[in-house]
C-alpha cells in the first residue's frame, strides 16, 4: 500500500516483542503480532 | 460504511477514544499492553533519554516499537507525529531535532492534548506544539514536514490508505515518514477483523 501511494525506499527494522508479558501475550503469540518499526521516503 | 473497509471508521475512532482516555488517566491501569518506562525499555528507546523524562511524559506512552531506531532525527529538522498521546516521541522528537527544529503532534483526544501540552511547557520545549487532530485530516500545510512519524496508530485506522495518503500530503519532496507498527504473521480471520471489540483488545 505504501509502494502504491507512492513511497520509496521502504525498510522494516528489528520486531519487538510488544506484548510479552502484558495481558495481551496470549493473543498475540496466537497471531504471531510484534511491533516493527517502518521507514520510507517520499521522492524528491 | 466503506464496502472495503472491515469496520466502521467512525464507530472505531470511538473504540479507540475510549480505550486511550483510560490510558491517559489512568497510565498505572490493567491494559493488554505495555505502558509508561516499562514499555520503552522493552521497546529499545535510548536509556538516558528516558530517564531524563519526568514520569508525566512517559507513563502514559503506549507504543509498540520505536520510530527512531531506523534514523535518528537531523537537527533542524521539522516533525509530525501522527497520533502524539501524551507526547513522549515528541519530546523524544525535540531533543533531536534540538532548538532550531519544530515539532507538532497531532491528537484526537482532548484528555491527551492536556497532559503533552503540560509537559511541554514543563519541559519548557519551545519547540513542541500540540494540536488537535485525526491522522487522516491532519492540521497541517501540504508538503511541511521534513519528518513524520507515528506509534502504534495506524493499525487502530479503518481507512489505512487515507491515513497514509495524508503522511504523504504533509511531507516535503525527500521527506522521510518513520513509524512503529505492528504486524501479524498468521492471518487473523474475517470474523475477527470485522469485530470492532477485538481491534482495541
Amino acid at each position: 500500500m505504501m509502494e502504491e501511494i507512492g513511497f520509496v525506499d521502504v525498510q522494516i527494522g528489528q520486531a519487538a516483542d510488544t506484548f510479552g508479558g502484558a495481558s495481551g501475550e496470549k493473543n498475540a503469540r496466537r497471531f504471531e503480532v510484534y511491533g516493527y518499526p517502518f521507514m520510507a521516503r517520499k521522492p524528491a | 460504511m466503506s464496502n472495503e473497509l472491515p469496520v466502521d471508521p467512525a464507530a472505531l475512532r470511538e473504540e479507540v477514544k475510549s480505550k486511550y482516555r483510560e490510558v491517559a488517566s489512568n497510565p498505572h491501569g490493567e491494559f493488554h499492553f505495555h505502558t509508561g518506562r516499562v514499555a520503552a525499555k522493552r521497546l529499545g528507546y535510548d536509556a538516558a533519554l528516558v530517564d531524563r523524562m519526568p514520569d508525566a511524559a512517559i507513563e502514559s506512552f503506549a507504543g509498540v516499537a520505536n520510530p527512531f531506531s531506523l534514523r535518528r532525527l537531523e537537527a533542524g529538522e521539522k516533525v509530525v507525529d501522527a497520533g502524539s498521546g501524551a507526547g513522549f516521541d515528541c519530546f523524544i522528537a525535540a531533543q533531536q531535532v534540538g532548538p532550531g527544529g519544530a515539532v507538532v503532534g497531532i491528537d484526537m483526544l482532548p484528555e491527551m492534548l492536556e497532559k503533552s501540552r503540560a509537559t511541554a511547557r514543563r519541559l519548557e520545549l519551545g519547540q513542541v506544539e500540540f494540536r488537535e487532530g485525526l491522522i487522516e485530516k491532519m492540521p497541517v500545510p501540504d508538503r511541511w514536514a521534513d519528518v513524520v512519524i507515528s506509534n502504534g496508530v495506524i493499525n487502530l485506522c479503518a481507512d489505512k490508505k487515507q491515513a497514509l495518503q495524508e503522511v504523504w500530503r504533509v511531507l516535503k519532496p525527500g521527506g522521510h515518514f518513520q513509524f512503529a507498527d505492528i504486524a501479524n504473521g498468521k492471518p487473523v480471520p474475517a470474523s475477527a477483523l470485522s469485530n470492532i471489540d477485538l481491534w482495541t483488545a
